[in-house]
């Protein structure tokens, strides 16, 4: 059966009542890539893209919230950069005009574009199910192994939360692939820094999941971004990840890589006087 | 200076000498470009899709080595819809195809050498249940060691592929005495390049399909030269060619990747034991990567010695090519690569040894450079290595050496019209135009720029030799069209228009009063292959001459009619003029009619047929090794992140010398698809493969260039008139990929000071080399 709501609570009272038995298809960038390679679903589809609201972008007290259905398109016209340029380096035009960032957090791929910028944001995903309500995790706690999340059989991803630009003092993104478009990140990084003086740092393909360096946030806390300082966060978050082998790129590289990427999109978060600095 | 006074007198008319007038040189839009840009064409997956009453599956080896011990067909059999599976037992010929050795089982019999070779053939009534039937197929293996690299198969205790061994054969050049004359060298360079596995990955797959009724074997599927197809399909499926039609339908892109009979037996296997009934077959990405040939991967060692004032002595040079599983067109590729493997540059004291090594990996064969290609990377890889020794300019060392008019190459045959200064000298022209060649270094400091230059050149035809010849028949249909009839192919590269617009040009008519039926073996002659840039010359001169057999009719007949001698008539925008008297003119279609009623066939055919002569067992010497030569240079300018090894293509000047552009906006196409492809290859493409077992056959890891990695390719197009071509014409297809790669690796070197000597040059390999010093 291929269902085709035209509310999000109608489709979350459908994936209430038919859990593991119903996929959910947003743009399909993910889904269709298996059945393309002849991988059968097995079960029913929901396409949630009649969905009314379901692209939308709002903003409410000091964050912007975007509906699971927000296209990368959408994003990469935010005020925010290491989200829009993240956004903007995925796949090519088509895959922006479909992908969807419920999508991108689903999969879960540690390769996510759109899931590490959000993870620098230190956004929040809402979990909605039909009869218990909805739920807000940190992204942080959202990803738990490779390709698995806190996401349930039951429930749908409605929202994503985000601090509004005004609450962002700026945040930085970069990707290393072997070419310039359609574009598997061999390592990607993400930063961001909050008026309240927080610093996120997150990377791409270098552990079984979108991860937060957090070890390295730890020595960056409430110390100004000196030279120095950036070199030994540098050197922390290639110590801190956790890459393997494979035939895209070898653990070597990827972690010799999140050294540079992490001085990188530090750098750019840094105020006029710290670049000053030593 | 007194000059002696000369009268200004015009030369005498030559009347009967006919420069092209019409539209060769013209960019004519393509005669198929509307039927193509509708969809009304049909290539083969159209056919696929429209006609099929049944459908073929192959099941595939599940191994790169083993020994087939049984194959167990009825629960196969047994699945609905499934109307029959086929094994060797089933074959009527010999079973056997391949391009130049024959040893290459259509359905495998014992060992499988590969994970594309085939072992059944199921066919059904749907695709789906052919592949239902295809995955029960039983098949029981005894795995044997599996030889997945050059090294493997050349180490001492390697399991022997083959009763011969590993080696499938070689090829050597040997002239003057390079060992004395290295031992003599001022400076003596020496180093080694490998080169990657690389897909044609052309985005029409193949498909296609096939019926066989009232005797005759129809088959209309995409390859390169049909009459060839034709005769390997008739050995293999024991038919008499005479049987069997072939038909290409509209095709999107071969680079080489069609030469090898792709699914042309299977559909035959299946139209013989279903007849009267449309059988179709396709493959997916998947399948195509798995099953066809590849670009060979080589090891090249390279020493390379010059005076100490740059001019070179001696080349040394030693070749491994990975032949994988059989042969394919491996010999002729081997050869080639010998022949070229010093380009462009006067080297008096040379020594070539190609060995081709049997592996488990899949075939290689034809692919856009033919050899040529690797080596190119490595001879101007050296060129570039040499000038840091004799610290000298990178061009001035290229321009000294560069063969001119009336050299010879490596395998000593003399070159009439070589142009490869000029063309270096054009390429980096233009490169001057900006900033006068002075690139501006960026301001942040892990960010350099660089640029790189290379000078090729390229035996044109099959040459070494090999027969080689085109066919045309020109007609004039009821309707009073140009009716040109060929062998040769259109891959998409445009042969449609360059038969064309040569017939029309010398038969002085609009290309809208010409057609053109092409590559049908039931209505057209053997015209060879679409490959070794040989179209343009071989068949645009059969057309040529076809033509001009036509054309003395026409004139004969207007003659008559304009009384005038027909010396004095000239066919020019669908007339035949007087060219002394204004206003004295017929239509050309007037004459056609006229003509016909009085007894003139208007239908003529031609055939061009140069003759090469096969260089020597020995040395490798011929003086006339191929029929003319292509030069080419390139200048590329690249962006390099020393941090990341990210490498971006930021400017890329082509310059060839293709005799005449029958079309020029085509040979533009040509060029600049040529090095997309060449910035691929050196950039990011790579089959690659573990045991035997390609790891990213799909175009998600198969990484090919996108419009972000190719920058405008600055064009530039000599005209130098060949002596022998059609209107002075060459060819272009080749020389721009192999052009393009060694350019951007010789920016690569520019731009990080480290010269890359493994491909493709990925961010790792280059962030690598970097570290090390090198790539290796
Ligand atoms: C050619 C190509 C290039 C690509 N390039 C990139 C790239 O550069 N970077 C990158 O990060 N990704 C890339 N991708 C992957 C893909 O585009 C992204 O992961 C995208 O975000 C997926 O979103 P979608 O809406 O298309 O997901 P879908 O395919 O519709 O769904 C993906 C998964 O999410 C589930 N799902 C969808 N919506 C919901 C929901 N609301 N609640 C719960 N589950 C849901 C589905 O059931 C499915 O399991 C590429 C894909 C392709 C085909």
């Amino acid at each position: 059966m291929f269902y085709r709501p035209d509310t999000f609570a109608a489709a979350l009272r459908l994936k209430a009542d038919h859990a593991a038995a119903i996929k959910p298809i947003s743009g399909g960038t993910d889904l269709v890539v298996g059945l393309n390679r002849g991988q059968s679903l097995g079960v029913d589809v929901l396409d949630l893209t009649a969905a009314k609201d379901y692209r939308r972008i709002d903003h409410a007290d000091g964050s912007l919230i975007l509906s699971g259905g927000t296209t990368f398109a959408q994003l990469e016209q935010l005020d925010i950069a290491c989200l829009a340029r993240a956004a903007a380096s995925v796949g090519g035009p088509q895959i922006r005009n479909r992908g969807t960032i419920a999508g991108n957090l689903a999969t879960a791929s540690p390769a996510g574009d759109g899931s590490v910028a959000l993870l620098a944001l230190d956004a929040e995903v809402e979990l909605a199910h039909a009869d218990r309500g909805t739920r807000w995790l940190r992204l942080i706690d959202y990803f738990e192994d490779y390709r698995q999340t806190a996401l349930g059989d039951d429930e749908l991803i409605s929202h994503v939360r985000i601090p509004t630009p005004s609450a962002l003092q700026a945040s930085a993104w970069y990707k290393i692939g072997k070419r310039g478009a359609v574009n598997i990140s061999l390592v990607c990084a993400a930063a961001a820094r909050f008026l309240d003086g927080r610093i996120c740092l997150a990377f791409g393909s270098v552990a079984p999941i979108p991860m937060r360096a957090v070890q390295t946030e730890k020595l960056l806390q409430g110390q100004p971004l000196t030279g120095a300082l950036l070199h030994q966060a540098a050197q922390a978050a290639s110590a801190e990840v956790k890459p393997i082998d494979d035939w895209r790129a070898s653990a070597d590289y990827r972690k010799a890589m999140c050294a540079v990427l992490a001085r990188r999109v530090l750098e750019q978060l840094q105020t006029d006087d710290e670049r000053q600095m030593p | 200076m007194n000059q002696p006074v000369r009268p200004d007198v015009p030369p005498s008319p030559t009347p009967y000498a006919a420069p092209p007038h019409g539209v060769v040189g013209q960019s004519c839009g393509r005669l198929d470009g509307a039927t193509k840009t509708t969809g009304a064409i049909k290539y083969g997956a159209d056919l696929f899709w429209g006609r099929a009453e049944l459908f073929v599956k192959v099941v595939r080896s599940e191994h790169a080595h083993a020994e087939v011990k049984s194959i167990i067909t009825s629960e196969a059999r047994a699945v609905d819809q499934v109307m029959g599976v086929y094994t060797h037992n089933d074959m009527p010929g010999t079973n056997l195809q391949g391009l130049i050795l024959r040893d290459h089982e259509v359905l495998t019999s014992g060992r499988v050498r590969y994970m594309g070779d085939a072992i059944a053939l199921v066919v059904a009534e749907s695709e789906a249940t052919a592949r239902l039937g295809a995955d029960a197929v039983q098949v029981e293996y005894e795995p044997l060691p599996v030889i997945d690299s050059i090294e493997s198969a050349l180490a001492k205790d390697a399991y022997p592929l083959y009763k011969a061994g590993n080696i499938m054969g070689g090829k050597r050049i040997r002239k003057g005495n390079v060992d004395e004359a290295l031992a003599g060298a001022a400076v003596v360079v020496t180093e080694s390049f490998e080169t990657q596995s690389v897909d044609h990955a052309f985005l029409d797959l193949e498909a296609g399909v096939a019926c066989y009724q009232d005797d005759l074997l129809t088959i209309e599927a995409p390859g390169q030269w049909v009459h060839e197809e034709r005769r390997l399909i008739a050995l293999a499926l024991g038919l008499e060619p005479e049987h069997i039609r072939i038909i290409q339908p509209a095709t999107g892109g071969a680079f080489g990747g069609r030469e090898d009979i792709s699914i042309q037996i299977y559909l035959g296997l299946a139209a013989l034991k279903h007849p009267g009934k449309t059988i179709a077959m396709r493959l997916d990405r998947a399948e195509s990567v798995r099953a066809r040939h590849k670009r060979h991967a080589m090891r090249i060692e390279y020493t390379l010695g010059a005076k100490s004032d740059g001019s070179l002595t001696a080349a040394k040079v030693t070749v491994y090519s990975d032949e994988g599983a059989y042969a394919s067109t491996g010999p002729a590729v081997m050869r080639k690569a010998a022949s070229h493997a010093t380009g462009p540059y006067r080297v008096p004291n040379v020594s070539v040894d190609v060995y081709g090594v049997h592996t488990n990996n899949n075939p290689t064969g034809a692919m856009r450079g033919f050899g040529a290609c690797q080596m190119a990377i490595a001879y101007e890889g050296m060129m570039d290595r040499l000038a840091i020794k004799l610290e000298m300019d990178r061009f001035d060392l290229r321009i000294k050496n560069l063969i001119q008019s009336g050299d010879e190459v490596t395998t000593g045959q003399h070159i009439q019209v070589a142009t490869a200064v000029e063309c270096a000298e054009a390429a980096m022209g233009k490169f001057r135009e900006v900033n006068g060649g002075l690139l501006v270094q960026p301001d942040e400091a892990h960010l350099r720029r660089g640029f790189g230059m290379s000078v090729i050149c390229f035996g044109l035809g099959y040459g070494d030799g090999f027969p080689d010849c085109a066919r045309a028949r020109v007609a004039f249909d009821d309707a009073g069209k140009a009716v040109v009839y060929t062998g040769g192919v259109d891959v998409g590269q445009g042969l449609i228009n360059m038969v064309a617009q040569v017939a029309a040009d010398e038969l002085g008519l609009q290309l809208d009063n010409v057609r053109v039926v092409a590559a049908d073996t039931a209505l057209t002659d053997e015209s060879g292959s679409s490959s070794a840039t040989r179209q343009t010359y071989f068949t645009g001169n059969a057309v040529k001459l076809a033509a001009e057999e036509v054309k003395e009719e026409l004139l004969d007949i207007a003659g008559a009619h304009l009384q005038l001698h027909p010396h004095e008539i000239e066919l020019t925008s669908g007339f035949a003029r007087a060219i002394h008297v204004p206003g004295k003119e017929i239509a050309i279609k007037e004459l056609v009619a006229q003509g016909k009623k009085r007894g003139y066939k208007l239908d003529q055919q031609a055939q061009f047929k140069p003759g090469t002569l096969c260089e020597d067992f020995d040395t490798g010497q011929s003086p006339r090794s191929f029929v003319t030569y292509l030069f080419g240079a390139h200048v590329s300018q690249v962006l390099v992140d020393i941090e990341t090894g990210e490498v971006k293509v930021e400017r890329h000047i082509a310059c060839h010398d293709v005799g005449k552009a029958i079309n020029p906006q085509a040979v533009r196409g040509q060029i600049t698809g040529g090095v997309a492809q060449g910035i691929g290859m050196a950039l990011m493409e790579e089959v690659i493969s573990k045991k035997g077992r390609i790891l990213n056959g799909n175009f998600t890891d198969y990484i090919l260039p996108t419009i972000k990695d190719v920058p405008h390719v600055e064009c530039i197009v000599l005209e130098n008139t060949d002596p022998g071509g059609p209107f002075g014409a060459r060819g272009v297809g080749e020389p721009p990929l192999i052009g393009a790669v060694p350019a951007v690796l010789g920016a690569i070197q520019d731009a990080t000071g480290t010269a890359p000597n493994i491909l493709p040059c990925t961010p790792e390999r280059v962030w690598r080399m970097l570290q090390d010093g090198t790539n290796a």
